[in-house]
């Protein structure tokens, strides 16, 4: 094990705040009169990232004693670390305008929205190819992670925005059709993506079935089950998905309120908990 | 320019483990810290059944995955061929440890920089020979320039037909006799 729970908390930060920087842009565009989510998610996105950059600070020894040593990360281009820092060194400031724009009351142009949308997509993105480069470990070294990162990474954004939603404005929140069903698709998209991924590692390598039985019938087997596939895809997709899909009404109970919460804390709790088995159950192949 | 590079003779290492603790006071480890592992198993079926040592370090590959991925450029390749550790550039972030296929390198307890095998660079220029090399008790490592037909680990290389630990997966070159 090389990498611990710091960097599955900024893997999981960096895709939040990108996809809540997504979400934000999405309600802005579709629920103009929706303000309080769109604060929310332009709030929450330089944040979230900014924790994230934290963590990674803290977990790089060598370079926490010696500050100065993090300006060579821009060095070498043809390292998806360094590809990562320089999206993040556009989507950071940009989040950050973007936040303080909206703070401020003043109106957030169109044009920088849209670099945003592309560099929060470039920094979920990366997120997954980071680890996807790496040839040693068969869970991450395949094409399907960084996807699997990117709607996680969404379905985070979309659900740490929407609690907010939920929480100070349900009544339009509520009337978000679009938002909800979208939260819906994605969570039954990621069950059927991680099933992918997991089915390839397992027929790929020795070292890729015993990662994935670790993750569904060994020592990771609680936490994936109870906490990724429960917790964080299956209860949101029922939770969300039968008042969308369903019914097809408007919830107003307390009973649907306190549902809902569990559910978006449940997207957030897996897509956390998603990023820790990843990094912690990798097994190396082994050439000797 | 010369290219550096070893043979390992699994077949005479007895598994005392003096190179290792050669390499430790060499570049000053702590006890708990090693640029040198071994991989122990058992090979052949009964009755002819052997076990075999196998010390991995780093293998200085040509097509070094640690040297793509490290974003400062503190991980670099001389001109002869040795992959070493800019300690003035690390930060610490491990990618290179994640992509070494041969789990050769380590994070130093007392400063949070990746190392791990350097040959014994000093003054721009490997040990002569490197610490590890010059304890074997068994004569199990050989050391020298690849370059050179002539030279002890060529003749070594080409005499026991010595192979890449992984075949042709990084361009490494530590050669081992198994």
């Amino acid at each position: 094990m090389i990498w611990g729970p710091m960097i599955a908390w900024y893997l999981f930060l960096a895709g939040a705040s990108a996809g809540a920087f997504l979400t934000a842009a999405f309600v802005e565009a579709k629920y103009p009169d929706s303000n309080k989510m769109r604060i929310a998610g332009r709030i929450i996105a330089p944040v979230f990232v900014g924790i994230g950059l934290l963590m990674l600070m803290l977990d790089a020894e060598a370079g926490l004693m010696n500050p100065l040593r993090f300006f060579y990360l821009i060095s070498n281009p043809g390292s998806v670390m360094t590809l990562g820092v320089y999206f993040i060194c556009i989507y950071m400031p940009v989040a950050l305008v973007v936040a303080l724009l909206e703070i401020l009351k003043k109106k957030v142009p169109k044009w920088l929205t849209w670099i945003g949308i592309v560099f929060a997509f470039a920094v979920a993105a990366y997120t997954g190819f980071l680890l996807g480069v790496v040839k040693t470990f068969p869970l991450w070294n395949n094409a399907i992670l960084p996807i699997l990162f990117v709607v996680s990474a969404l379905s985070a954004g979309l659900a740490a925005t929407s609690l907010v939603g939920l929480v100070t404005d349900r009544e339009k929140f509520e009337h978000m059709w679009l938002v909800k069903k979208s939260h819906v698709i994605l969570s039954a998209v990621e069950l059927v993506i991680l099933f992918t991924m997991l089915v390839i590692v397992h027929t790929g390598s020795s070292a890729g079935a015993a990662t994935v039985d670790s993750l569904i019938a060994g020592q990771y087997a609680l936490p994936f089950w109870a906490g990724i596939i429960l917790l964080g895809l299956v209860a949101p997709f029922l939770i969300e998905g039968y008042p969308v899909f369903i019914t097809k009404r408007v919830e107003t109970s307390t009973t649907s309120l306190v549902l809902s919460v569990i559910g978006e804390s449940g997207v957030l709790i897996g897509g956390f908990l998603l990023r820790l088995l990843v990094v912690l159950a990798a097994l190396p192949l082994v050439f000797v | 320019m010369a290219r550096y590079g070893m043979l390992i003779n699994t077949k005479k290492c007895v598994g005392c483990y003096a190179c290792r603790i050669a390499c430790q006071m060499k570049n000053h480890l702590e006890p708990t810290e090693a640029f040198i592992r071994y991989e122990e198993r058992e090979t052949g079926e009964y009755p002819s059944v052997y076990s075999e040592i196998i010390p991995l370090q780093c293998q200085h590959c040509e097509d070094a995955p640690c040297a793509a991925v490290c974003p400062t450029h503190a991980t670099y390749i001389t001109d002869s061929g040795v992959v070493l550790v800019d300690e003035n550039k690390c930060i610490g972030c491990k990618y290179c440890m994640a992509a070494c296929p041969y789990g050769a390198r380590i994070v130093r307890e007392e400063t949070g920089v990746v190392e791990k095998c350097r040959f014994c660079w000093e003054d721009g220029k490997p040990g002569d020979p490197p610490a590890c090399v010059g304890t074997c008790i068994s004569g199990a490592r050989v050391f020298g320039d690849l370059d050179d037909p002539a030279s002890e680990v060529s003749k070594a290389i080409a005499e026991y037909n010595a192979q890449p630990i992984a075949g042709d997966l990084t361009k490494s070159k530590i050669f081992y006799v198994r």
